[in-house]
């Protein structure tokens, strides 16, 4: 099957005045239609500036200097910004971080809706007000009919946040991007959340890429993973075989950094503190041609200093791993 | 999740065409109204379109109903009020309530038409500068200096002087020279909400740049124009009344301005040839200065709890 999405080789650069700065360097990954792929990685690992390259909403002075980026065959980063515009929001669209912020303060719920609708399939006033709330009982938003005359400072975080995935979703895209979707709602809301995008996701059969640093959330909905470390691509495969058994030592220490609550018979099994990853990701502008995570790495020796990073390798089935000493397969 | 499915079949375009049959839930209250009845309910608000009701009708129908010619001279000049004319004569003898009534016409018409102007220029100015930065800003806030440093009034002076003393220059005028502070509050306030997530996000959804700067943006920096645009009526009348005080105004249009600017040398011995033209310009701008402080609070939704 051809996928919903293919990114390759995406490499992002900021022009800063002492010259250009990678951002993201030759990132690739492909997504199909009904499929989720998980990008995480550390805050400053660029997974953000990854959606919005492919939104083609790369902020000023970033720019994309190579790479495709495919959406159902056809090349969006070279495409006119009109052709752009009438993708986003009806192809792909995103959901953001914040939901307190993300709504616009002076429209009703139903109305911003219903306005990607009348943008982007020339519905009229009354026919896209009655998909808005059909979209709202499907985000299972109670009392649908009142919300849709509530003004987004009504609403709750949670709520918001699924007015935000009903907007995103009401034209049925071939793609969302969700970017730390649930990062500002509660824990039980968080659940219900991706609960709902899964639910939306096999009705809709949209294909998603979720930005997340929730590796509960992503082994729970992801069916691939690839592993973002200082704007280059780690690791990637098929979720459960990289979170079983992590080759990268950075996918590692991520899974490290992760609570397990254990409770019963297993809670005796040992809980050993929260591990942590000494070290901070390198900032843009210093990051080094050798494995940017080497200096943060137990296991680096004069190999991984020595020489630049080593690209993606085959690591078995659907694995690849970018590391000069990955961990040994996990038998 | 197949449970999901059954229960909201809404999702899929073909049932709903079923949906629309059931009838729309309608908001409780139309948002309109509420915005209507939250601004008549502000004291300010009321006052203050009472006061413009007020002055709006003497200056329509007034004329009609009082049926003095206000050039015409009536009788010995500096009768005080309370007399046969009823508010008094002025310098030449001319019936001062006619020249109110009359001159209200006129008064109003360049404010309210100066101020459109003002608002206008000013927020195109300013929402094309703050929305795409960058050169764009830079050429345009350039523009926008170069008519701020000028004397707003002798540069007023100076386009009256050479295009005629007429009331549509006079307008234009004021116009002309008062949109620059307007220019420079919508693009504040438009470099303040263009990096706001909803921008993004509704540029996310597909909207070109003219859709956010008139559907996403300006709405949201609405408020302090709305009040800015009342304040440059007021301002637009004081103008008018300076321009036509220092004998520049249309001298064949009775104002307030002229009244004033043709008495203002017997202002110590006939008090109420000066005084009572000021008066109704203090009430005009009073009254819109109200009603624009009671409009920003009506349509503005986050101040809408307040009720």
């Amino acid at each position: 099957m051809d996928p919903v999405l293919a990114v390759e080789d995406l490499t992002v650069t900021l022009t800063r005045p002492d010259g250009p700065v990678p951002v993201l360097e030759r990132l690739s990954f492909s997504v199909e239609a009904g499929r989720t792929v998980a990008l995480v990685g550390e805050s400053g690992c660029g997974k953000s500036m990854t959606a919005l390259a492919i939104m083609g909403l790369l902020p000023e002075g970033f720019a994309r200097t190579d790479g495709r980026i495919r959406l159902a065959g056809e090349d969006i980063a070279a495409a006119q910004p009109s052709r752009l515009r009438a993708l986003r929001g009806s192809a792909l669209s995103m959901i953001f971080q914040e939901p307190m912020t993300a709504l616009n303060p002076v429209y009703t719920v139903g109305d911003q809706i219903a306005e990607a609708l009348r943008l982007h399939q020339r519905l009229g006033r009354r026919a896209a007000l009655e998909r808005a709330l059909a979209m709202l009982r499907a985000v299972q938003i109670p009392a649908a009919e009142r919300r849709l005359h509530a003004y987004p400072h009504e609403l709750s975080g949670g709520m918001r946040q699924r007015v935000m995935i009903a907007m995103a979703l009401a034209c049925r895209p071939k793609l969302l991007i969700a970017d730390e979707p649930t990062t500002a709602l509660d824990v039980t809301v968080q659940a219900q959340v991706f609960d709902l995008l899964k639910a939306l996701q096999d009705e809709m059969g949209t294909a998603i890429v979720l930005i997340t640093h929730d590796l509960g959330a992503v082994a729970d909905i992801a069916d691939t993973v690839a592993v973002l470390y200082a704007g280059r691509c780690i690791e990637q495969g098929d979720t459960r075989s990289v979170m079983r058994a992590p080759q990268h030592p950075y996918t590692r220490g991520l899974m490290g950094c992760t609570p397990h609550l254990r409770l019963g018979a297993a809670a005796d099994a040992g809980t050993g503190p929260l591990r942590e990853i000494p070290g901070l990701v390198p900032p843009l502008g210093r990051r080094p041609a050798i494995c940017a995570f080497a200096d943060r790495c137990g296991r680096a020796d004069a190999t991984c200093l020595d020489n630049p990073q080593p690209p993606l390798a085959e690591a078995g089935p659907a694995r690849a791993v970018a590391c000069w000493h990955p961990e040994a397969r996990a038998a | 999740m197949s449970a999901l499915v059954a229960a909201e079949p809404a999702v899929r375009p073909e049932p709903m065409r079923s949906e629309a049959a059931a009838p729309m839930p309608r908001p409780a209250v139309n948002p309109g109204l509420a915005a209507l009845r939250l601004f008549l309910r502000n004291p300010s608000g009321l006052l203050g379109s009472l006061i413009l009701i007020g002055l709006l009708f003497a200056a329509l129908a007034g004329p009609h109903l009082y049926g003095v010619d206000p050039f015409e001279i009536v009788g010995a000049p500096f009768q005080p009020p309370g007399g046969d004319p009823l508010l008094g004569t002025d310098y030449l003898g001319q019936d001062i309530l006619a020249a109110l009534l009359q001159g209200g016409r006129a008064t109003l018409l360049v404010g309210f038409s100066a101020a459109l102007i003002t608002v206008v220029i000013g927020v195109t100015f300013g929402a094309l500068a703050g929305f795409f930065g960058g050169r764009v800003d830079a050429a345009l806030m350039k523009v926008t200096e170069f008519f701020q440093v000028l004397p707003t009034l002798l540069f007023a002076m100076v386009l009256v002087t050479l295009f005629g003393q007429r009331i549509a220059i006079t307008t234009i005028a004021i116009g002309i020279v008062s949109w620059p502070p307007t220019a420079r509050l919508t693009r504040a306030e438009f470099l303040r909400l263009r990096g706001l997530d909803f921008v993004k996000a509704a540029r996310a959804a597909g909207a070109g740049p003219l859709y956010l700067i008139g559907r996403v943006i300006l709405p949201n920096a609405a408020p302090p124009i709305v009040v800015s645009a009342t304040l440059a009526i007021g301002t637009a009348v004081l103008f008018e009344g300076a321009l036509s005080f220092l004998g520049l105004g249309d001298p064949n249009v009775m104002s307030w301005g002229l009244m004033i600017g043709q008495n203002r040398a017997y202002a110590l011995e006939a008090w109420w040839t000066v005084l009572l033209p000021g008066a109704a310009i203090f009430l005009a701008v009073l009254g819109v200065s109200l009603v624009g402080d009671a409009v920003n609070d009506a349509v503005n939704p986050r101040l809408r709890k307040r009720s």
